[in-house]
């Protein structure tokens, strides 16, 4: 069985799938992210996710252009950023129950949604078409490498995205004055708004860009991954990204390699899964247990940290 | 009287809120449906009041089916006011209460104990495993510092494909065609309140026993003081000398046993056979409750009736009408972001407080003047 196993892992086929399944959980982690550092907890990425995912195939079906269904998806997700914003910014709605909320909506909600516009249940299956899927494009050169090319080329184009936003995210974050703006009212609000920054307009506007975020992870999901929408689909995704988050330090670097390590667990999974005489439901289970232990993992390095500075500045203290 | 005045403000914003969410329901209700107004009779007045031949009578079986919908989410929501109460999220009573039930059928099934003795033994059992499971969230947060709600929602998953890999590859009934255990024994079934087909089981006043009994320790005992306060200000009462990381345990591990004892009770009492095969959902609609109650657990059964007499309507919806019960989760939504909206009518209660301190002045001036004179 294990002789199966390490044959089926190490083949570009399979990294190929780790990317492949990376890509949505970052886009979700990558929301999770910004809104964390304008200090917004934003645990509606799942229900977003749903949500979007749903919008995206509509639109695309209606318009028959993947590229509209893609937009509206991240429209979409910006809207639902906004109302969780509203709600917990203007009306103080607790920002996790809000959350809670916009799960409960992409859970049954969706259900609704789709019977409500096509009459289906559960899923959409006869909508979808090849040609309002997201395609995927080779890179030139670089398909040609054997191997590496296997691997990286090939992809969606949302594949491409989600690890461009990595990127993207960083020099907003860092490089320009908006990304200061929202790093400051994260940090300390008080501070930021004595010099004259709008604390809620930056908070509106991290949510609403985590919201397109995850509003594009959405789309990965039913226009790519799964080929259409169907009610379990997401299956814990915008959750295991909240932890993909914390796990890489709230930096986007970061949070990209934790979400490389959920992509890869996920992409175990389907492994084991197909090998014989393996139960599917404990296989089922890793990509979860993989997620708390990362977290207790980093909450307990992080822990040693603090204390050994702590330490540090005591002895510095004793030898004054 | 400024006490009154406030509590009637609440009620009034609990009223609007609710009629909110139900307005926003309504409008889905005319977007999706062929024949609105009958849909929404059935959603309104439909759980309770059945119209045969154009005469309206009570209809009791519908009122038996709705407390006995209340046997669950009773306890998952007492769970969740008394986790949330010490401002933990911990979301993880969806996976305890389908490995409560689980634990439970299996006890009902291969352990043979007296009438009434087996059914509180089974319960007993699966309320100890969901204060267990309930320990690991809870001491990753106080012992390390790991987000509650990151590993309680992960643990989620993680009990239900625990119990489905059990359910189907060791305790399966073949001789079936769905996936289900071998039925339970008599003795561990818990016992019909009423007569006829509803499933108002005892359940249900072990239910109200418990909203008493958890009443009482939030309010009366100094553990429940110690979780509400922690809730309110951690800091606080750590410096006041609480031992703030015992009690989020402590109220962390209630949640769990309540989420675990309801599920036994739900399986018992309403099946012959464990056989579900996703979560049950009951975790959720205990958290809905939860902020309906404002995590007052004496609050919780009315709360809970509110969301049975809501999900049966919209079942009847349904079943009669066009409409797909799914409905519950956007109306559910709705509820949730308005009612805990704090700044929900605002401005109203802001008239409230200038006119109890005006009246109030008025009151002292008159009264120094009385003095003066």
């Amino acid at each position: 069985m294990w002789g199966q196993l390490l044959d089926t892992i190490f083949k570009a086929e399979f990294l190929f799938s780790v990317i492949r399944i990376t890509a949505p959980i970052l886009f979700a982690a990558l929301g999770a992210l910004i809104a964390e550092k304008a200090g917004v907890i934003n645990i509606g990425l799942e229900g977003i996710m749903m949500i979007s995912a749903l919008f995206g195939v509509l639109f695309s079906y209606w318009t028959q252009s993947w590229l509209i269904g893609v937009v509206g998806a991240l429209i979409v997700g910006v809207l639902l950023g906004l109302l969780m914003g509203f709600f917990s910014l203007k009306l103080k709605t607790d920002i996790i129950l809000a959350g809670i909320a916009v799960n409960m909506m992409g859970s049954g909600g969706t259900i609704f949604l789709l019977y409500m516009f096509t009459g289906m249940r559960g899923n959409t299956g006869a909508l979808v078409s090849p040609n309002i899927l997201i395609p995927t494009v080779n890179i030139p050169l670089i398909q040609d490498i054997p191997i590496v090319g296997e691997i990286l080329s090939g992809h969606s184009v949302l594949t491409y995205v989600a690890f461009l936003a990595v990127y993207l995210i960083w020099v907003l974050l860092y490089k320009t004055p908006l990304g200061l703006n929202i790093r400051a009212v994260g940090e300390n609000p008080n501070a930021a708004s004595s010099v004259g920054v709008s604390v809620l307009k930056m908070k509106y506007i991290a949510i609403a860009i985590s919201g397109a975020l995850a509003g594009l992870g959405g789309a990965f999901m039913s226009m790519y991954y799964s080929q259409g929408w169907n009610s379990g689909m997401v299956a814990g995704r915008g959750f295991i990204a909240l932890a993909a988050e914390a796990m890489g330090r709230c930096e986007p670097v970061g949070t990209m390699l934790s979400s490389l390590l959920f992509g890869l667990a996920q992409a175990l999974r389907t492994k084991v899964s197909g090998l014989q005489g393996v139960s599917s439901y404990l296989v089922s289970v890793i990509p979860y247990v993989v997620t708390i232990l990362g977290l207790v993992i980093y909450a307990a390095s992080t822990l040693k940290k603090v204390k050994k500075h702590r330490a540090k500045k005591a002895q510095l203290e004793v030898q004054k | 009287m400024k006490g009154k005045r406030m509590l009637m403000f609440e009620l009034v914003r609990g009223a609007a809120a609710i009629a909110l969410a139900l307005a926003v329901g309504t409008i889905f209700i005319f977007l999706s449906s062929d024949e609105p107004l009958n849909a929404l009779r059935y959603l309104l007045i439909g759980p309770l009041v059945s119209l045969k031949n154009g005469v309206a009578s009570f209809n009791t079986q519908g009122l038996y089916t709705i407390l006995a919908a209340m046997i669950p989410t009773i306890f998952t929501g007492l769970a969740v006011c008394v986790m949330f109460s010490s401002n933990q999220f911990n979301l993880a009573g969806e996976g305890i209460v389908m490995v409560g039930g689980f634990v439970a059928a299996l006890c009902g099934i291969y352990v043979h104990m007296n009438t009434g003795w087996h059914a509180v033994f089974c319960v007993l059992v699966a309320a100890i495993v969901g204060g267990i499971i309930m320990l690991i969230p809870a001491l990753l947060k106080v012992k390390l510092g790991a987000s509650e709600m990151v590993t309680s929602l992960m643990l989620n998953y993680i009990c239900m494909y625990v119990v489905l890999h059990f359910l189907n590859y060791n305790f399966a009934d073949r001789s079936k065609g769905s996936t289900q255990t071998y039925a339970f024994d008599a003795t561990a079934k818990i016992p019909s309140l009423v007569s006829g087909g509803s499933k108002l089981t005892w359940g249900f006043v072990v239910a109200l026993v418990f909203v008493v009994i958890v009443g009482l320790f939030m309010y009366r005992t100094r553990w429940g003081y110690a979780i509400r306060m922690i809730g309110i200000n951690q800091a606080f009462s750590k410096y006041s000398g609480m031992k703030v990381g015992g009690t989020i345990v402590l109220s962390q591990v209630i949640g769990g046993v309540l989420s675990g004892m309801g599920g036994g009770i739900e399986v018992l009492g309403r099946y012959s056979t464990f056989l579900w095969k996703e979560l049950p959902g009951y975790g959720w609609t205990g958290i809905t409750i939860a902020i309906l109650a404002k995590n007052n657990p004496l609050l919780v059964p009315l709360a809970a009736f509110f969301i049975a007499y809501l999900n049966k309507g919209c079942q009847l919806m349904a079943t009669y009408c066009d409409v797909p019960s799914e409905m519950i989760d956007i109306i559910q939504a709705a509820i949730f972001l308005f009612f805990a909206a704090e700044q929900f009518l605002s401005g109203y209660r802001q008239k409230i407080v200038v006119k109890n301190t005006r009246a109030d002045l008025a009151k002292e001036s008159a009264g120094l003047e009385g003095g003066a004179k």
